[in-house]
């Protein structure tokens, strides 16, 4: 099961995010509401997974997707945003996002996505 | 919506009691059966590929029809005849109030010209009134001389339906320059043209749309009620940029924006009103100039 940083400036969002994510066993270390916060929580906890708001202010959600890379090359970043343009989803998946999940969400492609990341990352407990 | 709209003027009208149309909904949730439903009851679809659709459907601005065709599950024939099953919602609730002795035949034709006096409609939007093609019936209420407020207003409505209340329901939108409101939430959007869009009411008329969007109780339109208002705000510009990114538009969304206290919006803008559950709603959207929101 994966330590999950969540960064999103809607509190709506994490909230649902949350139920979502713990209900598959899977623990929130962290939430964070912008791209700088998320940056910093991210070096604190260094979990195995974060998803990522595009829009906030602050630092967008992209950029801390760079920074976050920068930092450590194989982390894992999931996406999720209301900004689903095709330029968004190429620009995230050129800076090494993971998975990428336009709102609003379905339950299960937020599990499938983390599940699919598990699966690949033999770092991350699958139970 | 067709039953919505028309089903809420007989009650405002004076011709149908509230608990009339509460049975007549009620009824009518029996009999109207869902797309996918009939689907696979056909044997054109696996319950697995109707779930797929319906999932795709929660997420995307389109049609159970438009999906599953895109996804080679239907050909546009088998939708069609589907659609032919499932039945003309403006013909089930006509139906349904002649069955329940509410009125007549006659007394429904002598509405519905009441309505299309007040309303200002032709006979041709009448045609699309009665069609039960909601898409029709979405476009007779959204701004006429704005293809891109049009286009938002539409996705806002759909989206509203389908995630947030199905028996939500609209009236005719209008251009104006003043609004004051209790509440509002509202996000920017930057392109060629400057685009601003939100949600504003009064009392705890928002509450309407934040408790089931966020699925949370909220006692008051306090900043954490806003907050879902703005998320789905956020969702609805979200699915507008991104049909218009596959026409080459590109769009930069900016973080939505809260207004707890009374506020005073000008500017030129669209307001398309929501009733969601009885309680009226304001969308908003800019037309051709940045909104003032004091």
């Amino acid at each position: 099961m994966a330590n999950i940083l969540m960064v999103d400036d809607s509190r709506t969002s994490r909230r649902i995010l949350r139920q979502i994510l713990e209900q598959e066993g899977h623990t929130v270390v962290e939430e964070a509401v912008n791209g700088e916060d998320g940056v910093r929580k991210f070096q604190q906890h260094r979990p195995d997974m974060v998803t990522m708001d595009i829009t906030m202010p602050v630092l967008d959600g992209i950029e801390a997707l760079k920074m976050i890379k920068a930092l450590k090359s194989d982390s894992k970043v999931i996406m999720v945003s209301a900004a689903g343009q095709k330029s968004k989803i190429l620009e995230c998946l050129k800076a090494g996002a993971d998975e990428f999940i336009t709102k609003p969400f379905q339950q299960n492609e937020i599990v499938e996505a983390v599940k699919r990341i598990v699966g690949k990352d033999s770092s991350i407990s699958a139970v | 919506m067709f039953d919505q709209i028309f089903g809420n003027y007989l009650v405002e009208s004076g011709r149908m009691t509230k608990e009339q149309f509460e049975k007549v909904i009620e009824r009518q949730s029996t009999v109207r059966v869902k797309l996918g439903l009939i689907a696979v009851s056909e044997k054109l679809m696996t319950a697995q590929q109707a779930d797929e659709v319906n999932m795709l459907q929660s997420v995307m601005d389109k049609r159970f029809g438009d999906i599953a065709v895109e996804k080679g599950y239907l050909t546009d024939d088998q939708v069609g005849q589907l659609l032919k099953k499932q039945g003309n919602i403006y013909l089930t609730f006509v139906q349904t109030l002649v069955d329940e002795a509410i009125c007549s035949l006659e007394d429904i034709a002598a509405f519905l010209d009441d309505y299309k006096q007040e309303s200002g409609f032709s006979a041709t939007d009448m045609a699309d009134f009665v069609s039960g093609d909601p898409d029709k019936i979405i476009a007779l209420f959204l701004p006429a001389d704005n293809n891109y407020c049009a286009r938002l207003c539409g996705v806002a409505v759909r989206t509203l339906t389908r995630i947030v209340d199905s028996t939500a329901y609209i009236s005719k939108a209008y251009l104006t320059d003043k609004l004051d409101a209790g509440h509002g939430a509202f996000q920017a959007m930057e392109c060629a043209f400057q685009i601003t869009s939100g949600f504003a009411g009064e009392g705890k008329n928002l509450l309407a749309m934040a408790v089931p969007f966020a699925k949370e109780e909220f006692e008051e339109v306090d900043i954490d009620a806003l907050d879902a208002v703005g998320e789905f705000t956020n969702c609805v510009n979200g699915l507008f940029s991104s049909a218009l990114s596959e026409e080459d538009v590109e769009i930069d969304m900016l973080p939505p924006v809260f207004y707890e206290h009374k506020i005073t919006i000008t500017g030129r803008f669209y307001i398309l009103p929501v009733t969601i559950r009885g309680c009226r709603m304001n969308f908003i959207v800019s037309a051709d100039s940045p909104l003032i929101i004091q």
